[in-house]
């Protein structure tokens, strides 16, 4: 039972992960339209940028405000140039411009932190266990569970339930009626890639703690956001948040279960619910032609 | 004019045979062979506007295929150009399957997963595979004719096979693409719903370029494994699928001829920077971004764009 009780807390945290990361994917596609492929280096930046902050000896609990300050500047001069041309186009050029670019970053990366496999030093607060049904369970992944849900229902009410939000989503709706209504559309946009990259930041530096940092990583959670997303269905918070819980329990299971198909098997399931619900899992009514 | 550019063509194929080395008429071999698979990937994103990020999977699990048969029945170029291109065609009817339904960013992701699960199974599968070390010591290729065997191991006959092949595909590729069903391809991807209401059935169309498709990436990767005797699983990995779209957009998306040339400039930029350099990745990066933001024809359409325009300018004078 505590068994159970334990995988499914670790399946929690790893859901989490693929939650922040997801959210701030999904945020720039659904209310920009624009498939931002870079989203996983700014994951691996912030996860780089959290190890050497909290190897730096400053104030542990600053590493997360960092990675997402950095990763979100890196969004903002990303957004200036070359994004913004990129809004108009089709999701086939953005795909191609923001995969280049994350192979760039990719170089740049494993140039400036190195090749190898580097892990963070927790802090001291966060390190112990506690004990679960007397299974132990590692303090630092309940942080991860409780500042990710945090995070992501902190998203929720901005979006859904502030005149913040309200904006943004007016912009999906109609852009040129937002316009005039004298809101500059540019800097919403902005504040909305800025926010998207951030996310990705922190949930990097979070998630450093469990997956580390390495060269490729960016690219395995890229992949896994993607899915997420597009499994989730476009358009929809309630579809990510249940495709990354989804995800993240089906792959530590299968972990679990049986270790050499794991990957198999979970990426068999999420081609099925794919296949039997193209338009994902929570489908947002749109109107064919 | 048609006779004078098959003849230039000849003229420039038979270039690097008189003053290329041994490894230079390899390098050139492997070329063209990824070459002939871009080719292939480019029906698919040049006309049928489905973005495949699975194309490693034809290429890779022919290869596969190739080198498992060779190994037991020895490697007869046309056996193993049969095996490849049945290979080819039969995982590109699954992923067709698979993923008919889905457009775009949907295809995009499920065309991945298939992939990956494809990898996934010859990373584990170690006793048919070799799993993560792949499989060398293949036998060499030959080429049975009536009377003799010749065998297709020194750079310069599998230059000449590899050339072939790629020529082949090209013409297969334009056949294919200025065929009506090359037409009613293009249909599907500017106005589908009008093509539906026209009749047509948009998912034949897709599974029949994907069966084209992936019998040519088949070929490609039939071919593959013996120009290093060696077959490993990074062929099948959704990166090289990346790498083949890189290829395709530098080269020219659309153009057919242009994956040679993307191809050309990738594995030169991987083989010859990286020896000056570990940055080579970063090279590549930059060229294909800027292939992306200043040149989306792709690199030989944007050249003769520029020229054009500058020679434009002067008639106007």
């Amino acid at each position: 039972m505590g068994f159970y009780a334990v995988q499914s807390l670790n399946a929690l945290s790893f859901s989490m992960l693929l939650l922040l990361t997801g959210l701030g994917l999904s945020v720039v596609l659904n209310l920009m339209n624009f498939v931002n492929l870079t989203h996983g280096s700014f994951f691996l930046l912030g996860a780089y940028i959290g190890i050497y902050w909290l190897a730096s000896g400053a104030p542990w609990w600053l590493a997360f405000p960092i990675a997402f300050a950095a990763a979100g500047l890196a969004g903002l001069l990303l957004e200036r140039f070359p994004f913004r041309q990129f809004y108009a186009r089709t999701h086939l050029m953005q795909v191609l411009l923001t995969y280049g670019l994350s192979v760039i970053f990719a170089d740049l990366m494993r140039w400036g932190f190195g090749a190898q496999i580097i892990s963070p030093e927790i802090p001291e607060l966060l390190r112990g266990v506690v004990f679960i049904l007397d299974m132990p369970f590692p303090v630092y992944r309940l942080f991860i569970i409780g500042f990710g849900a945090f995070l992501a229902l902190a998203l929720w009410l901005v979006i859904d339930r502030t005149i913040w939000g309200a904006v943004v989503r007016a912009c999906v709706v109609d852009r040129g009626f937002v316009e005039t209504l004298g809101l500059d559309t540019r800097r919403i946009f902005t504040a909305v890639l800025v926010v998207s990259a951030g996310l990705g930041g922190i949930a990097g530096a979070l998630g450093a703690g469990i997956l580390s940092a390495y060269p490729g990583l960016d690219e395995e959670v890229l992949i896994l956001a993607l899915i997420v997303v597009v499994v989730g269905g476009l358009g929809t918070f309630r579809g990510t948040v249940l495709s990354s819980l989804l995800l993240g329990f089906v792959m530590t299971f299968a972990k679990v279960w049986i270790p050499e198909f794991s990957n198999v098997v979970a990426l068999i399931l999420m081609a099925a619910l794919l296949v039997a619900l193209p338009e994902g899992l929570v489908a947002q009514k749109v109107r064919q032609v | 004019m048609l006779l004078a550019r098959i003849a230039i063509l000849l003229v420039v194929a038979a270039l690097p045979l008189a003053l290329a080395g041994d490894y230079q008429l390899r390098f050139l071999a492997e070329i063209l062979i990824i070459g002939t698979a871009v080719l292939s990937l480019d029906l698919l994103v040049g006309f049928g506007g489905l973005i495949s990020l699975g194309h490693a999977v034809f290429f890779g699990s022919a290869a596969y295929a190739a080198a498992i048969t060779s190994q037991k029945l020895g490697a007869d170029i046309f056996v193993m150009l049969a095996v490849g291109i049945v290979t080819g065609m039969i995982s590109a009817i699954v992923l067709g399957v698979v993923v008919m339904r889905t457009i775009a960013l949907f295809f995009l992701i499920l065309s991945l997963i298939v992939g990956q699960i494809f990898w996934e199974i010859v990373f584990n599968w170690r006793e048919l595979t070799g799993g993560a070390d792949g499989l060398r010591g293949l036998p060499p290729l030959e080429l049975h004719t009536g009377f003799a065997t010749i065998p297709l191991t020194s750079g310069v006959t599998l230059y000449i096979a590899a050339a072939a092949l790629a020529a082949l595909a090209y013409l297969v590729a334009r056949s294919f693409v200025e065929a009506p069903i090359g037409r009613a391809l293009l249909g599907t991807r500017e106005r589908s719903l009008r093509m539906s209401a026209l009749g047509y059935s948009i998912p034949r169309i897709r599974l029949m370029v994907l069966a084209a498709s992936g019998g040519i990436a088949g070929a490609a990767g039939a071919l593959y494994p013996f120009v290093n005797l060696y077959i490993g699983p990074n062929a099948i990995h959704w990166t090289m699928s990346a790498t083949m779209i890189i290829m395709l957009v530098i080269g020219g998306v659309g153009s057919l001829y242009g994956a040679f040339i993307g191809s050309a400039i990738y594995l030169g930029i991987q083989t010859y920077v990286s020896s000056y350099t570990d940055r080579w990745q970063l090279v590549v990066g930059f060229v294909f971004v800027l292939t992306v933001m200043i040149m989306p024809k792709g690199i030989v359409a944007g050249i003769k764009a520029v020229l054009r325009r500058r020679s434009g300018a002067r008639s106007v004078r």
